[in-house]
């Protein structure tokens, strides 16, 4: 798609081919599999759909912007391990709000109500609760797998759509 | 290259690394330096919306916080502040070239950052015994090391 749009500038595509290689070679010279599987507890992902509708609200309700909205609900949750530091499950909710909170940068065009937000989030913390031990440590995991969410969601809806639902 | 896509490149790379500097030198761990950060970028943006030109009061605050996404990884997979910027830099011209069709998509951002990281994580680099190796394998150690640990 971006190399369809940008046909016309040889950069773009230029760009395009080394940064497919590069994955491509990287990819096939270190396949990431590794023996064991962990699972994020179910109870750490309930938090995706918080984080999402809140955000989706001060983003499109308050219309406050989506980065001001994400960045708010994300601050909040990295201050709630600080009511209890020895609560083990309170230090796991961070990544899971922040996680929503991607998913409720979504626009009105994207996420039509929070009924589309509680569906993204829903198979995003699926893939929360599965992905625990690929891509650790890795900057963007989160935006993957709220991006994941929302694709899936908007496929299900286009789906469904089609079918006269 | 124009004045406004160069603020905006600088913006990706500086994101980047004040985010890792905040997350592992000031360990306020990688969701409070993101989220933070960008927080205080995007508030700036909303109380002072003619400080720059429209376009960039627009795109600053979405490239800062897609910026901030790569600053969170951890430093056991990347901990050179150039390659970060480098990153950022990338991801910045992803952004900057990404497809109509996916405006408005939650996660997208993040996803970019991501692809830009994965293509910094496979740059070659030297190790420190001068064996030619690259990120993803030094994601695998980390992954395999974390494995070992929990099991432990």
């Amino acid at each position: 798609m971006i190399y369809r749009e940008n046909r016309q500038v040889s950069l773009i595509s230029g760009a395009v081919i080394v940064l497919s290689i590069l994955l491509l070679t990287a990819h096939i010279k270190a396949p990431l599999h590794h023996e064991d599987h962990f699972y994020e507890h179910i109870l750490v992902a309930l938090w995706v759909p918080a984080g999402a509708a809140v955000t989706w609200y001060i983003n499109n309700d308050l219309h406050l912007g989506p980065v001001l909205a994400a960045g708010a609900v994300g601050t909040f949750g990295s201050l709630l391990p600080e009511f209890n530091k020895r609560s083990d499950y309170l230090k796991h909710l961070p990544p899971a709000i922040y996680c929503g909170a991607f998913i409720g940068m979504s626009s009105l065009k994207v996420a039509h109500g929070f009924l589309f937000v509680f569906a993204a989030s829903f198979f995003a913390g699926v893939l929360l609760v599965l992905s625990k031990s690929l891509f650790f440590g890795m900057g963007g995991k989160l935006g993957l797998i709220a991006f994941s969410g929302v694709v899936i969601a908007s496929f299900f809806l286009f789906i469904l759509s089609n079918y006269g639902f | 290259m124009d004045f406004e896509t160069g603020i905006l490149l600088a913006t990706g790379a500086a994101g980047a690394m004040l985010t890792f500097f905040v997350n592992e030198k000031l360990k306020q761990g990688p969701v409070r330096s993101s989220a933070g950060l960008s927080l205080l970028v995007a508030l700036f943006f909303h109380l002072f919306p003619h400080s720059l030109s429209p376009v960039l009061v627009k795109n600053i605050p979405l490239v800062f916080i897609g910026g901030s996404f790569i600053g969170m990884v951890s430093s056991r997979l990347l901990s050179s502040y150039i390659k970060i910027g480098l990153a950022g830099v990338i991801f910045c011209t992803i952004f900057l070239n990404t497809s109509r069709f996916f405006t408005g998509y939650g996660g997208a951002l993040g996803t970019t950052a991501s692809i830009s990281l994965l293509a910094v994580l496979s740059l070659p680099v030297l190790n420190l015994r001068g064996r030619l190796t690259n990120g993803f394998e030094q994601l695998r150690k980390a992954v395999y090391t974390e494995d070992k640990r929990r099991v432990k």
